[in-house]
């Protein structure tokens, strides 16, 4: 069984005065297995919030489907196995950490030594056991970032559903919590992970979901995704002396000034013809391979997307 | 139920630790106490006097309170974002909305019975022993409030404190000028402008129902019979009002 499972999923808005219809989210599906680091990742605006709030059983999809563990989302039960980090998580900010744990607890049906204990233990994994007893009101964006970490891990949940949880924290709390997170998915727990931080995403998940424009481009292993991507090299060489650009022989790619050097860009397919043809003219400073990155792979997926709505629009 | 009770004692302490609400209290302990020096630049019954303003105090305030709370007590925890963290916890939704509903209420009974205490402090310190039917008149005061706080509920699940208290304070005058209303309608000449007026008469809560405060300064006997029906009417009614809130908010997408 699916930890996390999205069948069709659709998720419209009413907006405006003429409550004109707007869709968020254009019938997703998706399944993440049991003890899996998933990535969800696009561009503002990209439905990811949206489908977040579903699983999170904040708001009902409009249509198809999403379950937590087998559970539907719309049945407030498949939140006993959700622990859930907002962007931004808002708290009360009259209670001290302590309590507001204690509150959080006291909803999953937790109770007196189990819940002090647990308590105590995660306020010590995020660093902020000597603010245990200070107002959260007081508290910077960092720090109720780390209280939101604890939230969502309090119930020892299987499923973690985590939107942007290093937002608002310095370095030092980022790698905590990227750690506190592997640690979470090498105990098993499944991990739903949304973030514009790509880096993140490469180093704690193992299979991406781009999603652009309420629809999923691309999904699968990130390393699959990376090495299927197109390798390039980048040549940056000297021309022989007395010899001007002209004399080069390019399939294609563009040859660019840099400092007294030159460099090209090229398929790396083509890059054994550029060389055999130029070894005359040229002497090579510097030679690299570049691979796409999952930033890459984002960029191509708005374009392609922007690209599509253009066509739409002309043929409309 | 415990998930409601914690939701209820959240709600509660957020309040009592509001500044506003101290300040409120301060000036309802203030008209109370204001009652005994009163009594003195006044003429007639001087002790009728006394209960008449001091019992007033503690049913103007408790509204005043009551009001104020209640028209931001959901739209608070939605502006907040609050709400994020606590629906995402495996709970029915009806359940938050009956926490924060009674713990509005628990900080209401709780200031009730603070000015209560006072009263009769205040009686004793007259030589007065404070009469039966005042207990009675703020238990009812107490199903006043649940009713009203009921519809501050409803409002405050749907739109913003200012929206939400012009509302109430439309339904706290319609509601306490009920059977006023209701003779309006039936002197017009006009058949639509009477049904129009008597419809309102059985939609809007009737808070005169509920009140036997006259009775309680005049130190009355209990009209136990008005006394139960008009608490059985506030009750069911209170009822059917958060249920409306309940099925409201189910279908609400908290953005």
């Amino acid at each position: 069984m699916a930890a996390i499972r999205l069948h069709n999923l659709r998720k419209s808005y009413k907006t405006g005065f003429w409550m004109r219809e707007f869709e968020a989210v254009k019938g997703i599906s998706l399944e993440v297995p049991q003890g899996e680091a998933f990535g969800f990742v696009g561009p503002n605006g990209a439905g990811k919030t949206s489908t977040i709030k579903v699983l999170a059983g904040l708001q009902d999809a409009t249509s198809g489907e999403a379950f937590i563990s087998g559970i539907s989302c719309s049945d407030h039960r498949s939140r006993q196995h959700l622990g859930f980090l907002p962007e931004r998580p808002y708290f009360y900010t009259h209670l001290t950490a302590t309590e507001v744990l204690g509150l959080y607890g006291s909803l999953f049906g937790m109770t007196g030594r189990m819940l002090k204990d647990r308590t105590a233990q995660l306020l010590k994994r995020v660093e902020m056991t000597r603010f245990a007893d200070v107002p959260l009101g007081k508290y910077s964006k960092g720090m109720l970032q780390r209280i939101g970490l604890c939230q969502t891990l309090l119930h020892d949940p299987e499923v973690i559903l985590l939107d942007e949880p290093m937002s608002g924290l310095d370095p030092v709390g980022r790698a905590m919590v990227r750690d506190i997170i592997l640690e979470e998915k090498h105990a098993g727990r499944t991990v739903f992970f949304c973030s514009h931080v790509l880096s993140d995403v490469e180093s704690i998940c193992e299979r991406v979901a781009i999603l652009v424009g309420g629809t999923i481009r691309l999904e699968g292993k990130i390393s699959d995704l990376v090495s299927t991507q197109e390798k390039r090299m980048i040549c940056t060489f000297k021309l022989q002396s007395e010899k001007t650009l002209d004399i080069l022989s390019i399939q294609s790619g563009e040859v660019v000034e840099k400092s007294d050097l030159w460099e090209v860009v090229l398929p790396e397919i083509e890059f054994g013809a550029f060389l055999r043809n130029n070894v005359d003219h040229i002497s090579i400073v510097d030679l690299r391979m570049q691979r796409k990155n999952l930033e890459a792979l984002l960029v191509d997926a708005i374009a392609e997307d922007k690209r599509q709505t253009t066509e739409m629009g002309v043929l409309a | 139920m415990m998930v409601v009770w914690t939701l209820a004692l959240n709600t509660f302490r957020e309040a009592v630790r509001d500044r506003v609400l101290h300040s409120m209290v301060f000036f309802a302990v203030i008209t109370v106490c204001a009652s005994l020096v009163l009594k003195d630049i006044t003429l007639g019954d001087q002790d009728k006097i006394v209960r008449s303003i001091a019992e007033g105090g503690i049913d103007l305030f408790a509204s005043l309170i009551g009001m104020f709370l209640g028209i931001s007590i959901i739209w608070k925890e939605l502006e907040k974002k609050t709400i994020y963290t606590i629906l995402s916890k495996p709970m029915p939704r009806w359940q938050f909305i009956l926490g924060k509903y009674v713990g509005l209420n628990l900080t209401i009974w709780a200031e009730i019975a603070l000015l209560s205490v006072m009263y009769v402090v205040l009686m004793l310190f007259q030589q007065d022993v404070p009469s039966p039917i005042f207990f009675v008149s703020m238990g009812l005061l107490v199903v006043e409030l649940m009713l009203l706080t009921a519809w501050t509920t409803l409002f405050s699940t749907y739109s913003a404190p200012t929206t939400a208290s012009a509302f109430t304070i439309s339904i706290f005058i319609m509601g306490h000028l009920a059977d006023d209303l209701w003779l309006l309608g039936s002197k017009s000449d006009s058949v639509f402008l009477e049904q129009v007026v008597h419809f309102i008469y059985w939609v809007v809560p009737n808070f005169e129902l509920l009140s036997i405060r006259d009775l309680s300064v005049h130190e009355r006997e209990i009209p136990w019979v008005q006394v139960w029906s008009a608490a059985g009417y506030g009750i069911v009614y209170s009822v059917v009002v958060l249920l409306l809130a309940v099925l409201l908010f189910n279908r609400k997408d908290i953005r």
